[in-house]
């Protein structure tokens, strides 16, 4: 009597599970052509989850376009502009001082950065006024350390002018 | 792939710290206010030694130091 229950619970059950594959065959393909993009800083996260068609990032390895269904790869980024291109073919750019871009399976790509800004939130005069500033201590003559963080804001700002053209 | 400032002694947080300050100070007047609140920093720490309490140091200056000493060393860490 009991091995009978459970052969037609058994029996009920087959079916159930044949429908749900079947069904998550059918969702994994409506999915496939977007990016599921994460935008994070320490204080703020600017995308969770957001549906992009390509994501362009300035890796230190050269500038680079994520597709959906890229290879999975980690990339550290250089001070530069990340531009998001949205499905309606609108598309959004922001600057980001510096950070990783993980590329992750199932078309997920999350950016972490410490400051990031979109471009309209920069002033060129700013911009300007360090590059001045940030060359003298670059050519003077002070500590190794000093010179070094002068270079690091000088690859900062000529990227941020660049963008800013 | 050797960078610059890792020769100098500087260590990816710092160099990661000194890109974000400089995008803090280049934004227009209103937003950089409120963004510089974010890069201001003033931790201290002492080193304890057999149930004694150290000299109590500033992070910041400490890590400056540290930074000479690694580059005076060949800049690898």
């Amino acid at each position: 009597m009991n091995s009978l229950r459970i052969a037609r619970a058994a029996l009920r059950a087959r079916p159930a599970t044949l429908c749900a594959t079947v069904q998550r065959r059918g969702y994994a393909e409506a999915v496939s052509d977007k990016i599921k993009l994460s935008l994070s800083l320490p204080h703020q996260s600017i995308y969770r989850s957001h549906d992009a068609v390509q994501v362009n990032i300035p890796a230190e390895s050269g500038e680079m376009g994520v597709l959906a269904n890229h290879v999975p790869s980690i990339e550290q980024l250089k001070p530069g502009v990340v531009e998001i291109m949205e499905e309606n073919g609108s598309t959004k750019r922001f600057f980001l001082s510096g950070g990783f871009a993980v590329v992750q399976p199932k078309s997920a790509l999350s950016i972490n950065a410490v400051e990031g800004f979109p471009l309209e939130d920069f002033s060129i005069d700013a911009v300007r006024a360090q590059i001045a500033e940030a060359q003298k201590v670059a050519n003077g003559n002070g500590s190794e350390q000093d010179i070094a963080e002068a270079k690091i804001e000088l690859e900062v700002l000529e990227s941020l002018q660049a963008a800013l053209k | 792939m050797t960078f610059a400032w890792k020769a100098a002694g500087l260590t990816y947080n710092r160099y990661l710290a000194v890109a974000a300050r400089v995008v803090r100070r280049s934004l227009k007047e209103d937003k950089r206010l409120a963004a510089e609140r974010r890069g201001q920093q003033d931790l201290k720490f002492a080193k304890w030694s057999n149930g004694k309490q150290g000299d109590v140091k500033n992070l910041a200056d400490a890590n400056a130091e540290a930074a000479v000493e690694s580059a005076a060393a060949g800049g690898a860490q």
